[in-house]
C-alpha cells in the first residue's frame, strides 16, 4: 500500500508537470487533440442520426393511403405554387444581375444551399448547439450561415470531416446585425446570444434599438438580416419581438428579447448556406504567395 | 487480448452510455440543461485497472466529454486524471458499493462543477461569477449530475465490470 501512495505521489508531480506542458503547447496541438476526439464520436452521432431518421421513415410508413393520399395533393399544389414564384423570381434575378452589370455595383454573397440532418442538440447554459451530419468533406466552412427556408436558426461555428457544430441564434457566441420591421429609418441593431437560464426556453437579445423606435401597433415586429458583413443573406427571419422593447437602464437606447423564428430545439433538418466565392476576409486570409499576381512578384 | 489496450476496450465499453446521456440531453434540449455522467464512469475501472492504464482512461472520457463543447481544452480531462491517480492510490475508499456511490456523487459533482466554471469564466462580463444566476445555474447541474451519478453508477458497473472480466483485467483485491 505504501508503495501504492508513494507511486501516487510521483504521479501527482507528472501530473503537475503535464498541465503545465499543456498550458505551453501550440493551439494546434490541442486543436488536434480535440478533433481527434470529435472524429472518435462522429460515426456513433451519424448512426444516432440514421437511427432517427429510420424511425422516422417507419412512422410515415404506418400512416393509413388515404392520409398519404392528401399529404400528396397539398404537396403538389404547394409546388404548383412554389414554381410559378420560381418562374418570377428567375426573371428578377436577370434582371437585377444586368442592372448591377450596367452600373458596375459589387454583386451581392452568393450561396450554394446544403441540406443537413441534425444528429444531436447540444444545451447548456453556457451553448445552445446542435451538430449537424454534414462537415468538411461537404464543403461547410466554419461561419457559414445554417438556416430553414426563410428563418436563420445559427451559424456554423466549427467543423469536423463529416460533421459541424452549429452556434444557435440564442447562444451566447452568437452575434449579428439586423433590421426591424416597421422601422422606417432601417437603423441597424445588433442581435446576441446570452447565457440561458436552465428550465427556461433560450433567448436573445436585441440591443442598441433607438429610443424613436416603436414596434408596429397590433403586431409582434419581426427581427430580419440586414445582409451587411457579407455572412448571412439579407430579409432571412432571425426572430420576433414578442415581449416588446424597453429602454435601457441610461435610457438613450432600448433593447428587447428575441424569440428565435424557429423551435430551435425540435429541428430536424437545416440548410447550410455554403458561399460561392470567398469573402474579402477569407481572400486576405490566405497565404499571399499563391494568389500574388505575375507583375507583383 | 493484450491486457495494456484494457483502457481502450473500456473505452469503447463506456462511450455508448456517455452517448446515451448525450441523448439523454438532447430530448431535454428545451430545458436548457446538460447532464453529465463521466466523473462516475471512472469509478469502477479505477478499482481494478493499474494506475496508468486508470489514469489514460479518464482522460479520454474526459476528452471525449469536451470534444464537442466549448470548454476550455483539458479542464475536464485532467481533472478526471487527477482524480483517478487519487482513487487508484485508495482504493480502499472505492471497495464496496456505498463507498462507490459517494465516489461517484462526489467524482461527478467537482468534474461537473469544473466544466461549468470553465466554461462560464467565458461569459463572466454578462453573468459574474457569484450573482444569483451563475450560482443557480451551478445548483441545478450540480443537483442533475448527482441524480444522474446514483442513477447509472449500478448498470455502468456491471457493464464496465463485464468488459475488464472479458479483458482478463485482475480483479479488485488482486489489482497494485
Amino acid at each position: 500500500m505504501d508503495n501504492n501512495r508513494q507511486g501516487a505521489k510521483a504521479s501527482y508531480v507528472a501530473l503537475v508537470f503535464f498541465i503545465g506542458l499543456w498550458m505551453l503547447v501550440p493551439s494546434a496541438v490541442r486543436r488536434f487533440n480535440r478533433e481527434a476526439f470529435a472524429e472518435f464520436q462522429a460515426p456513433a452521432l451519424h448512426l444516432v442520426g440514421k437511427g432517427r431518421d429510420l424511425a422516422r421513415y417507419w412512422e410515415l410508413k404506418s400512416r393509413s393511403p388515404e392520409e398519404l393520399a392528401a399529404a400528396s395533393r397539398d404537396l403538389a399544389r404547394i409546388n404548383a405554387a412554389l414554381e410559378l414564384k420560381i418562374h418570377t423570381l428567375d426573371d428578377a434575378r436577370k434582371e437585377n444581375v444586368r442592372l448591377r452589370e450596367l452600373l458596375r455595383y459589387p454583386s451581392s454573397t452568393e450561396f450554394v444551399t446544403l441540406v443537413a440532418r441534425v444528429s444531436v442538440r447540444e444545451t447548456s447554459s453556457w451553448w445552445q448547439r446542435i451538430i449537424i451530419r454534414k462537415g468538411r468533406s461537404d464543403g461547410v466552412v466554419p461561419g457559414c450561415p445554417v438556416v430553414f427556408g426563410d428563418r436563420v436558426i445559427g451559424r456554423v461555428s466549427i467543423v469536423h470531416l463529416t460533421t459541424s457544430e452549429v452556434d444557435l441564434v440564442t447562444s451566447p457566441s452568437f452575434r449579428c446585425t439586423a433590421f426591424l420591421e416597421g422601422d422606417e429609418q432601417n437603423n441597424v441593431v445588433h442581435v446576441s446570444g446570452g447565457a440561458g437560464l436552465s428550465l427556461t426556453a433560450p433567448r436573445a437579445l436585441v440591443s442598441i434599438i433607438p429610443v424613436e423606435y416603436n414596434p408596429p401597433a397590433g403586431q409582434i415586429a419581426k427581427v430580419m438580416t440586414t445582409g451587411l458583413g457579407g455572412v448571412f443573406p439579407a430579409h432571412l427571419t432571425l426572430g420576433t419581438l414578442e415581449s416588446g422593447v424597453h429602454s435601457t437602464a441610461e435610457k438613450h437606447l432600448q433593447e428587447g428579447v428575441l424569440t428565435p423564428a424557429k423551435e430551435l430545439n425540435f429541428i430536424q433538418e437545416v440548410s447550410v448556406l455554403i458561399p460561392k466565392y470567398p469573402t474579402a476576409g477569407e481572400i486576405l486570409l490566405t497565404p499571399a504567395d499563391n494568389s500574388k499576381p505575375e507583375e507583383f512578384r | 487480448m493484450s491486457l495494456s489496450w484494457a483502457w481502450f476496450f473500456l473505452v469503447l465499453a463506456t462511450f455508448p452510455w456517455l452517448l446515451g446521456v448525450d441523448l439523454l440531453s438532447d430530448a431535454l434540449a428545451t430545458s436548457g440543461v446538460c447532464l453529465f455522467v463521466s466523473g462516475a464512469a471512472i469509478i469502477a475501472p479505477c478499482r481494478r485497472l493499474r494506475r496508468w492504464q486508470a489514469v489514460l482512461f479518464a482522460a479520454c472520457v474526459g476528452f471525449l466529454f469536451e470534444a464537442l463543447r466549448p470548454i476550455p481544452d483539458g479542464s475536464l480531462a485532467l481533472l478526471l486524471v487527477g482524480a483517478a491517480i487519487y482513487l487508484t492510490a485508495h482504493r480502499d475508499e472505492i471497495r464496496d458499493m456505498p463507498k462507490m456511490f459517494w465516489a461517484a456523487v462526489l467524482v461527478n459533482g467537482l468534474a461537473c462543477t469544473t466544466w461549468f466554471v470553465a466554461a462560464g469564466l467565458a461569459h463572466l462580463k454578462q453573468v459574474p461569477l457569484f450573482s444569483l444566476h451563475f450560482l443557480g445555474q451551478w445548483l441545478v447541474h450540480l443537483l442533475l449530475a448527482t441524480i444522474m451519478a446514483v442513477l447509472l453508477l449500478v448498470p455502468l458497473t456491471l457493464v464496465q465490470n463485464f468488459a475488464m472480466d472479458k479483458v482478463g483485467v485482475p480483479q479488485p483485491d488482486e489489482a497494485t
